[in-house]
Order: structure tokens, then C-alpha cells, then sequence
């Protein structure tokens, strides 16, 4: 499964879940096939989930609001592990990836 | 296109290659042709005067010999027609010489004769006359003049002897009369002493004589006709030598007889007396010049070519009327001088040319070609002249000279060379046969040359032609044109080129057609799927149109005025709030009731009405909230948050937003909710950033974010300055992508803590703009400076 274009490169491998770019897409619809491919690897059930950010330079408030509504809905499958991987050289990353884990206690979040 | 092309085929044949080929040809050969006929002329004309001056030296030559032959023969005819008449001169002589010199036998002959009636001389005295004369019948008649008659009108004794003495001439004068050349008339003519006339045939000759001389019986017979005569001859008696023509017998030039009244020339032949002491008459025929005219008149020449006799003087004796006329001479008649003579010379000619013609030596002939003017235009005549052989001759008052009479032959030069002009006429009639003959050969070799060149040039140009055609069809877009290739010439190889390059671009047209044809097809179907897209487009724009205003009108809307930025006592607020392209859903207010005052800053996710309305639904719970006198930071969020969680819900939206407030009071803020950094520049330039990841959550995600909430207090002192802002001022992208980042905000605001909060905003805002260059903006811009008064 992959989302490629000229800004950004979202693909999956297994259960991880790798983020790559700039994403600026216009208002949450614009987000709906991200979150579906993102549902797609929940619904496999996996034992835990890696969302892999390091390499995603920029996520506007849109893009924010899709991470904090796909972490709600992990909460829903506490057997679900959850890892975020992000990055402190990225400035949205460490403002915004620690809501994260304050809506999912579950949630591992490493910043590097 | 048949038409055009064959209009175009006939109109080519005047510039095309062909007819430049086909003139070529035609102007070398005629070139060639009317040089050769040129010379050929000029040869053929050369050819023609040399014959025809050949014909006329040849002419001229065989003229003068044919004249000379003629006036020869002429001549001689002449001659032997005067030696025929001096024979029979000399016969009649010799005879009557011979009784002379036998004066027995004269006497025994004439007494004998006497017995003859024939012979008698029956003389009787004619008084009106004073003559005698014996009457017709006789074989002879004799005058015997008055002065040779005694009173009684009978004849002296001495004359009665010689008048019987003499008739014996009547035994031989008949014959000769009958023989020979035609003669006038025979007679014998007495001595000095008794010059009686003895004439056969019988003629009046004295009553003749009376008529025509007048007082001849008054003078000596000889003296009154020629005078000068007798004298002569009594020279040569005993002096044959002194003859100037060594023969007996003188000619009289011609003159008119007493007797027959006719113009004649007398032939005299002297007899001598036995001793040849002395003249003992004469005996003479007359010959009339006619006779010799006979001779010159039956001379023919050409057409009007004409003989003429003539004495050695020039005097013409025998000449036509015509010939008068064209030698310009008339007979004049001499009077005075015996005989009656004429004198018709050719030195009284009015023409310079006849006048001064010499007559030729002895033996030779002269061809003289004079001009004479004939009708009142000049015409040359040939003139021979051939001179008779030498003869005694008497003439009035010249006596007796040797003179040679002169044939003439005159012949107009245009008649003797009539057959020259003619042959000359046929000469140029054959050049010009030749030189149309040339002219026929020429143009018919021409018209060969050309009709033979016409085919040629079409079989050399067909394959050209084929090309021209060919290239003109092709340049119509007929690219299925091949041309023939026949041969291996250039011509064959430009075909070959020609058909490989038609079928090239055939191929590359109908791939180029089919290519187009695709392309048209895609961009058909692409134009009608632009169309679609572009009645959607439109749709839609006018739908984001709307909904842009809609948004920008509900910012608008919600923003405090400034008259509310400027009512807290301490606190000097300045803002720039600048919607994207896409208004974003930044929320920012000023809220003072009281003396409570309290800011907020937020930022909604995504763009657009939606957004809007959220930020809308927070500023009224905030206002309603803050109204209602609610202080504490958390319960104020915690509520808030309840109310916009429950709406959020109510409304689907799944938005969500940053909500952060800055309380103020007594020189002191205090910070509550999780939003962007907050700067804090101190008078003194330093600075603290204040996070606020702890203090708070983003409003509608959760129910209850109690647990999230917190607050924290800094003092704000007067000159401090607080700088607030969305993520549209830290997030701005330059132009090479770079964002604007905390780093360049806090140098910024540092740059301009001290100015008053409006300056300092403006001058923050320029240097983001400076920063954004022309780069797209993607996000709400919101910046509020804070300064403490």
C-alpha cells in the first residue's frame, strides 16, 4: 500500500506505517484515503502499529487533526500496541506528537 | 484538374525547357542555313556575272567576228559586183578599143551594118533642140548635140564619120545589157572634138537631157557634165601608171541621169586613139545604185540592223530612210556642178559620234559602238565599217581619186545584244530560281530541322515533363504521384529521386494523418473531459467562492474592533490578522469586562465555513463565558472545551482547534490552554519563550481534557512586550522553501521591542513579508504585539 506524490510518499510495511515529505492537503476530506490506508493496517489486527514520522518535514493543523483522530480510534484497540516514531530536529513534531500520548496512554511515543 | 493541367502544359511550351531546346536547334540551323544560303547566293550571283560578263565577251567577240564575216562577205559581194560591171565595162571597151585600133575593119563592119535596118542611124534634126537624134526602133539611139551640127542642121562631115564608125556598138551593147549585172543602159560617148551620145536601149535622151540640163547643148558634153574628166584621162593616155586605181575604168559618184532621170553611178572606161595619144571616147554602163542597194539592203541584222554604202568622203550613197534617220543624215543636193549630184556624208551627221567615223584602211574592218539619240533617247549602235577595194573614182570638182566606197553595217547594240540581255534575263531568272530554290530548301530544311527537334525535345523532355507534372500534382497534395522511370539518364535519375521522395512524404503524410488523427481523437476526448471538468470547476469555484466570503465575512465578523484593543487601562494591543487564499480558522479576541481582561489566540484545523464556524461557536462561548465572570483559566477551558466537543459532535465536523488565553491583571499574565509559543521580549531585551504544550489540549477532541489543563504566571512589567501569534507566522515559506521559524520571529520582535505595539507590528509584519517574498501563502497570518503602557 502507498500514497505517492510530488510532496509526500506514505507507504506500509506490514503493520509500520511510514510517513515521508510535506503535507499540506486541504481540510480532512483531503485526508480520507491517508486515514483509510491507516484503517486498512488496523483492520489487520496487527500486535502493534509503528507510525514512522521522522522523515515527514511538515503536517499542517488538518494533517494533525487525522493523527489525533486515528490515535482515538486506537485507543479502542487496547491490544494494539502503538509506536510514533518522530523527530526533535522537526519543530510541528515535538509541539504536537506529545497530544498524542496524552490521548492514548498506550501510545509510545520515541522522539529522536 | 485536367484542364488546368493541360493549359498549364500549353502555356509552358512557349518557356519551357523544350521550346528554349527546340529554339536552339532552330536558331543554329537557320543560322547555319541562311549563312550557307548567304554564301550559296553570293556564289550562284558571283557565278552569274562571270558567265553572264563571259557571255558577253563571248558575245561581243562572236558579234564583231560575225560582222566582220558579214560586212567581208558583203564586201566582197560588192567588189565582184563592181568587177562584174568593170568586165563587162572592159568587154564593151576592149571591143570598141579594138575596132579603134583597126580602123579598116571598124569601117568594113560598120558599112556592113549599114545594110541592116536595125543598125541604120536615121538622124533627124530636132530644131527645138538643136540636136539630131534617130527615132525609136533602132538597136541604139544617137544624140548628136547642136555644136557638132553645121547651119543646116546636118552633122559635121567628121562627125557623120564617127556617129557610122560607131555603129558597131550596137552589135555588142544589146548583150551586154542583157548579161551581167542589171544595167540602166550601155553607151558610148564620142571624144572632145565630137562628143555624141550612142545609147542602148533606145531612149529621147536628148529630149531628156533638154528637160533635166538645161543648156547642156550650149558647152562641150564633157565639160558641162564632167568637168575635169577628159583632162584626166588624156593623162593617162600613154601613162597607165598615172591611174591612181590601176584599171581603165572610172566610177562617177552617184548622180542623176539626164536620160532616165534616175539616181545611177556611171562606170567610164576612156578609149585611146590608135597611137594612145589621146582619149577617143569613152564607153560606160550606168548601173542604178538600187542594184547595189539590192546588195546592202539585203543585208539583215538582228531585227533592225541595216547596211549602208558609202564613199570614202562619208557621202552615203545607198542607205534605207530609217538608216537616215538613225545616222542623222540627209541627202543634199550639189548644184552647179555637172551632173546632178547628192551628198548625204556622214560628217554632216547631227550626231558627234557618226560624224567622226573614219573610214578603215584597205582590207580591214572597224566595229565602232557610238550613241545616237533616237526618238529623244540615246541608243547605241554597233557601226562596221568595211572599205570596197580601191576604184577610180570622178567627183564635181575633185577630178578623178582613188577612193575606196565603205560598206556599213548598223546594228542597235541593244538588238545585236538582245540575246546577251536575254541570256543575262535568264542568268538572273535562274539566280533568282536558285536563290528561291535556296530560300525553299532552306525554310523546308528548317521546318524538317524543327519538326524532327519538336519530336526529339518531347522524347529528351518527356521525362521532364512527367517530372513537372508530377512535381506540380504533388505540390496539389496528390503525394500517391509516381513518375515512370524509362532509361538511365540524369533525367531517369531525378524520377527515381522524385519517386523515392513522393513515397516518403506520402508515407510520412498519411503516418503524419494518422498521428493527427489520434492526437485529435485524445484531445477530443480530453477536451471533453476539460469541459466537464470545467463546468465542475465552475461549479466548485463558485461554491469556494462563496463559501471564501462567507469565511472571510465570519473572521471579519469576530475580530474585536480596535476601539476593544485599546480599552485595558496597562495594556496597548496591536494586530495583523491576514486571511490565506483559503481562509484559515485562526481565532483571536480581546475580551475586557470589569477590569478583567483576558486575550485569546487559536487556530482551528482546515479551512474554509467550517472553520469559520468553529472559530465563530469559540468566540461566543469564550464572550459568553468571560461575561458570566468566570476567572479561573482551567474551569474556563474546561468548559469551553465541553461546550465546542459537544457542538463539534452535534455538527460531525471532526475539526478540531489550538485554544490558548492570556489573562491580565496587576502587571501580571497568566497562561492557560496548549497553543503556539508565547514570546515574552523584556524591556530589556531579554527574551522567554513560554511553551505551552502542557498548559492545555486542542479544544473538541476530547470530552474532558480536565487532566490536560494548567496555567502559568509571568510578570508583565511596563515597556515588556508579549508577542503572540498563529503557526501561519512561524510556518510562512520563503521563496526557496525555508520557513519563517521561531529563530527569525524572536530576532524580529527583538528588533522592534521598543517601538509602540502598533509600529512594532508593523515593522514584525514587514519582515515576514520580506521573508515570504513572493511566495505562496498557506496559511492565516495572525501576529498580536502586547505592550505594557
Amino acid at each position: 500500500m502507498e500514497i505517492k506524490t510530488a510532496e509526500y510518499n506514505i507507504w506500509a510495511e506490514g503493520a509500520i506505517i511510514h510517513y515521508e515529505g510535506t503535507l499540506r492537503l486541504s481540510g480532512t476530506d483531503a485526508y480520507q484515503d491517508i486515514l483509510t490506508m491507516m484503517q486498512a493496517v488496523l483492520a489487520g489486527n496487527p500486535p502493534m502499529i509503528t507510525m514512522d514520522l521522522t522523515q515527514l518535514e511538515f503536517l499542517n493543523s488538518s494533517g494533525i487533526n487525522l493523527l489525533a483522530k486515528f490515535t482515538i480510534e486506537l485507543r479502542k484497540h487496547p491490544d494494539v500496541a502503538v509506536k510514533v516514531l518522530g523527530s526533535t530536529r522537526i519543530p510541528w513534531q515535538s509541539k504536537s506528537l506529545p497530544n498524542l500520548q496524552k490521548l492514548h496512554k498506550g501510545l509510545e511515543l520515541v522522539l529522536a | 484538374m485536367m484542364i488546368g493541367a493541360t493549359k498549364q502544359a500549353v502555356g509552358g511550351l512557349l518557356t519551357s525547357f523544350r521550346a528554349k531546346f527546340v529554339a536552339l536547334i532552330g536558331a543554329a540551323v537557320l543560322l547555319s542555313l541562311l549563312m550557307g544560303g548567304a554564301i550559296a547566293l553570293w556564289n550562284v550571283q558571283q557565278l552569274s556575272r562571270d558567265a553572264s560578263s563571259e557571255i558577253e565577251s563571248g558575245l561581243s567577240k562572236a558579234t564583231e567576228e560575225y560582222l566582220t564575216r558579214y560586212i567581208d562577205m558583203t564586201a566582197q559581194r560588192a567588189d565582184l559586183m563592181f568587177a562584174r560591171t568593170y568586165d563587162q565595162v572592159n568587154l564593151l571597151a576592149q571591143f570598141s578599143q579594138s575596132l579603134i585600133d583597126q580602123p579598116a575593119l571598124g569601117t568594113e563592119i560598120s558599112t556592113l551594118l549599114g545594110e541592116f535596118p536595125n543598125f541604120q542611124d536615121t538622124l533627124v534634126y530636132n530644131p527645138k533642140g538643136n540636136w539630131v537624134q534617130n527615132s525609136e526602133g533602132g538597136s541604139s539611139v544617137v544624140s548628136v548635140w547642136g555644136y557638132l551640127l553645121d547651119n543646116s542642121g546636118n552633122m559635121q562631115p567628121g562627125v557623120e564619120q564617127a556617129v557610122r564608125d560607131t555603129s558597131n556598138f550596137g552589135l555588142i551593147a544589146p548583150y551586154i545589157m542583157t548579161t551581167g549585172p542589171s544595167k540602166l543602159q550601155s553607151y558610148y560617148l564620142g571624144p572632145r572634138a565630137y562628143p555624141f551620145l550612142r545609147t542602148t536601149p533606145f531612149s529621147e535622151q536628148a529630149q531628156t537631157f533638154d528637160k533635166l540640163y538645161p543648156g547642156h547643148n550650149d558647152q562641150n558634153w564633157w565639160d558641162f557634165f564632167f568637168p575635169g574628166i577628159y583632162e584626166a584621162w588624156q593623162g593617162w593616155a600613154g601613162h597607165p601608171e598615172a591611174r591612181p586605181v590601176q584599171t581603165e575604168i572610172t566610177v562617177v559618184a552617184p548622180y542623176v541621169d539626164a536620160v532616165t532621170g534616175k539616181l545611177i553611178v556611171s562606170f567610164f572606161h576612156p578609149l585611146y586613139t590608135q597611137s594612145r595619144k589621146d582619149v577617143a571616147g569613152i564607153v560606160g554602163v550606168d548601173v542604178t545604185p538600187d542594184q547595189l542597194t539590192e546588195l546592202i539592203q539585203g543585208v539583215k541584222i538582228a531585227e533592225s540592223g541595216f547596211a549602208f554604202l558609202a564613199q570614202q568622203d562619208g557621202n552615203v550613197v545607198t542607205i534605207g530612210q530609217a538608216g537616215e534617220s538613225l545616222l542623222g543624215i540627209a541627202p543634199e543636193k550639189i548644184e552647179g556642178s555637172g551632173v546632178q549630184s547628192f551628198d548625204m556624208s556622214l560628217a554632216n551627221s547631227r550626231f558627234a559620234d557618226i560624224a567622226n567615223l573614219k573610214v578603215p584602211p584597205a582590207g580591214t574592218t572597224t566595229i565602232t559602238e557610238v550613241t545616237v539619240d533616237k526618238d529623244g533617247t540615246p541608243q547605241k549602235l554597233i557601226v562596221a565599217l568595211h572599205p570596197l577595194a580601191a576604184m577610180n573614182m570622178w567627183q564635181p570638182n575633185a577630178g578623178i581619186l582613188a577612193q575606196n566606197m565603205v560598206i556599213g553595217f548598223v546594228v542597235p547594240d541593244s538588238e545585236i545584244y538582245a540575246s546577251l540581255y536575254a541570256a543575262q534575263n535568264e542568268i538572273a531568272a535562274a539566280t533568282n530560281r536558285i536563290a528561291q530554290g535556296i530560300l525553299i530548301s532552306i525554310v523546308s530544311f528548317l521546318i524538317v530541322v524543327l519538326a524532327v527537334s519538336v519530336e526529339i525535345s518531347r522524347r529528351f523532355t518527356a521525362g521532364l515533363v512527367v517530372l513537372a507534372d508530377a512535381a506540380g500534382r504533388l505540390a496539389r497534395a496528390d503525394y500517391d504521384i509516381q513518375v515512370p522511370i524509362r532509361g538511365r539518364d540524369e533525367v531517369a535519375r531525378v524520377g527515381g529521386a522524385f519517386n523515392t521522395m513522393a513515397r516518403e512524404i506520402r508515407e510520412h503524410t498519411e503516418t503524419l494523418e494518422q498521428r493527427v488523427a489520434d492526437r485529435t481523437r485524445q484531445l477530443a476526448s480530453a477536451n471533453d473531459e476539460i469541459q466537464s471538468l470545467y463546468v465542475k470547476l465552475k461549479d466548485e469555484n463558485i461554491r469556494m467562492g462563496a463559501e471564501l466570503d462567507i469565511a472571510r465575512r465570519i473572521q471579519a465578523m469576530v475580530l474585536p474592533t480596535l476601539a476593544e484593543h485599546n480599552r485595558i487601562p496597562d495594556l496597548e494591543i496591536a494586530s495583523h490578522v491576514e486571511p490565506a487564499d483559503e481562509v484559515g480558522g485562526d481565532y483571536y479576541d480581546v475580551l475586557y469586562t470589569q477590569g478583567r481582561a483576558r486575550i485569546g489566540i487559536g487556530d482551528v484545523t482546515g479551512h474554509g465555513v467550517e472553520s469559520g464556524v468553529l472559530m465563530l461557536m469559540v468566540q461566543s462561548v469564550a464572550m459568553a463565558l468571560h461575561e458570566r465572570g468566570l476567572d479561573d483559566p482551567n474551569v474556563f477551558l474546561e468548559v469551553l472545551n465541553r461546550a465546542i466537543y459537544k457542538n463539534i459532535e452535534r455538527t460531525q465536523s471532526g475539526k478540531h482547534l489550538s485554544l490558548a488565553f492570556l489573562d491580565y491583571a496587576d502587571r501580571s499574565i497568566t497562561i492557560s490552554g496548549q497553543h503556539e509559543e508565547f514570546i515574552l521580549i523584556r524591556k530589556d531585551a531579554t527574551v522567554r519563550r513560554i511553551d505551552t504544550i502542557d498548559l492545555g489540549f486542542p479544544i473538541g477532541l476530547e470530552e474532558d481534557i480536565t487532566a490536560f489543563l494548567s496555567s502559568i504566571q509571568v510578570p508583565f512589567e511596563p515597556g515588556d512586550m508579549m508577542v503572540l501569534y498563529s503557526d501561519g507566522v512561524t510556518e510562512a515559506e520563503s521563496e526557496t522553501g525555508d520557513l519563517y521559524e521561531m529563530d527569525r520571529l524572536i530576532a524580529s520582535a527583538l528588533r522592534h521591542h521598543q517601538k509602540t505595539a502598533t509600529d512594532a507590528v508593523v515593522e514584525m509584519i514587514a519582515d515576514l513579508k520580506a521573508h515570504i517574498g513572493t511566495q505562496k501563502v498557506h496559511d492565516d497570518i495572525t501576529l498580536v504585539i502586547l505592550k505594557h503602557r
